[in-house]
């Protein structure tokens, strides 16, 4: 293998690359969000300088089914996400993630450094019931329900799919092979090509357990605040770098 | 979180950081090492410059690591491809599956090993000791080996040789634009081995192609044997050998 296929490959190993190059592109992709109040100390304590979390203190605790998405395959993916400001601006900064499906662990952590960690989510209607759950090293780590489609999202499709342009973004760590930083980035995207098949708001609630490696009950649940479901198609592109802290800190 | 702990986190998440710092020292780390003879032209192909074929032997190796400081417990499948670089004996790391992410993040981001998500067990089965490796539901290696037929060779210079040879991976970390942000070649040197059994015997290996897992594509033309370990070590940050972004 010579210099130039070195540099064309996406991803280790070279032998059969873990993810290919992007955008990537996802179909009938399933949302259901609970937002609920926390602590805002706590808040601030989990937001890197210079992200600045919401003033209302919420938390998102989200699970997202993704049944086809290119280069990445059929997975489920659960985590929390914490409405911030930067400069001002409305963002959501990704704050922990857990899936079942390589690929997207890595691709999610090298290229935009989203924190990810392989766990089991799960995302289903029981019935009468949309459920979520995550399990991790064998125990339920968080369990969120929702009524079934009880109202229409006010706004409909346009207005989520509006909603879904707001930038994201991550704190990307990658260290050197001496052990020192090598990457450390807020990166920042934004979803494009985004359609809403269907939104709905309906009454939820969410069991957070503690938990050290995957601990969403950090921040603490002092009231719910509604659930969301939706399905989307949309592609992730790659990103930019926001504030890099070997550079600018 | 303020900026100057932002630098001092080990890892990803800020949360709960997926790995620790290290180094990372192993105990009771149990090796199958099954070396087989394959295709020449399939080496080369495997094998990124400037490293250089050694022979046409490699292995398909599989790990039980009941304790690996800041990893946890956790099964581990390689593919080997003895090589040299700049005339020195190494070990290419061309492909490696493990069932546990601490050890795949931080093996990808840290040291660049080819890991991906499979799940790999090695344990003794009557008179057999036997390495399977699945990945996506599907068994892609069936290694099976005889056991301690060789217990009275106390000798473990050649496998003490073997465990501290250079390993290089092909470190690959893509930049937030899609460009590669790291391309490297690493070299890296475990310490502090300590073998606490080493035997060798009669072994069979089979692969089942897989295009996310391709070990078959380094096919078995003949086995040599197998070889079993016991071994504490430790496993240190490592070396760039070769930057490919640097001209």
């Amino acid at each position: 293998m010579n210099v130039e296929q070195i540099l064309q490959l996406p991803s280790m190993p070279a032998a059969c690359p873990s993810y290919p190059m992007g955008p990537y592109r996802f179909i009938n992709r399933e949302f259901m969000i609970v937002t609920y109040e926390t602590d805002r100390d706590l808040l601030r304590q989990v937001v890197p300088e210079p992200l600045e979390p919401n003033p209302d203190g919420h938390v998102l605790y989200e699970w997202i089914r993704m049944p086809d998405s290119s280069g990445f395959g059929d997975y489920t993916e659960s985590g929390v996400v914490i409405p911030c400001l930067y400069n001002g601006e409305p963002v959501n900064f990704t704050a922990q993630m857990y899936l079942d499906d390589e690929p997207p662990i890595s691709a999610g952590r090298e290229i935009w450094g989203f924190p990810k960690k392989y766990a089991l989510p799960k995302l289903e209607v029981c019935s009468d019931t949309l459920t979520g759950t995550l399990h991790y090293a064998g125990q339920l780590v968080a369990m969120g329900t929702m009524a079934f489609k009880h109202k229409e999202a006010p706004g409909g499709v346009e207005a989520q799919a509006q909603g879904m342009t707001r930038t994201s973004c991550n704190l990307k760590i990658i260290p050197d092979v001496d052990g020192s930083p090598k990457i450390c980035q807020l990166v920042a995207y934004n979803l494009t090509d985004i359609t809403v098949k269907g939104c709905w708001l309906s009454p939820a609630r969410l069991h957070l357990i503690p938990h050290v490696n995957a601990p969403a009950a950090d921040l603490p649940i002092k009231r719910i605040v509604g659930g969301k479901h939706f399905i989307s198609d949309l592609t992730l592109p790659h990103g930019r770098v926001l504030f890099d802290y070997l550079k600018d800190a | 979180m303020n900026k100057k702990d932002v630098i001092g986190l080990a890892s990803m998440p800020l949360q709960s950081p997926t790995y620790p710092r290290g180094p990372y020292k192993f105990f009771n780390r149990q090796y199958l090492v099954i070396r087989y003879k394959t295709e020449a032209d399939a080496i080369r192909a495997h094998l990124p410059e400037p490293l250089e074929p050694a022979g046409d032997t490699v292995s398909v190796q599989w790990l039980d690591l009941p304790d690996g400081e800041g990893f946890g417990a956790y099964s581990a499948a390689a593919q080997i491809i003895p090589c040299t670089y700049k005339g020195e004996a190494c070990n290419f790391v061309s492909q490696m599956y493990v069932d546990n992410t601490p050890p795949l993040a931080g093996g990808r981001e840290i040291w660049g090993y080819p890991m991906k998500y499979g799940k790999a067990v090695l344990k003794v089965e009557g008179d057999t000791l036997k390495g399977t490796l699945h990945y996506a539901s599907q068994e892609v290696a069936t290694g099976t080996m005889v056991y301690k037929h060789d217990a009275f060779n106390k000798d473990h210079s050649a496998e003490q040789a073997l465990l501290t040879r250079t390993q290089v991976t092909l470190k690959l970390i893509p930049d937030i634009n899609g460009k590669p942000a790291i391309a490297q070649l690493v070299g890296i040197n475990f310490t502090d081995v300590v073998i606490k059994g080493a035997w060798h015997g009669a072994a069979r290996l089979e692969l089942v192609p897989a295009v996310n897992c391709p070990l078959a594509d380094l096919p078995v033309k003949q086995v040599i044997g197998g070889l079993q370990m016991v071994t504490d070590m430790t496993l240190p940050y490592g070396r760039v050998l070769h930057d490919y972004l640097v001209k």
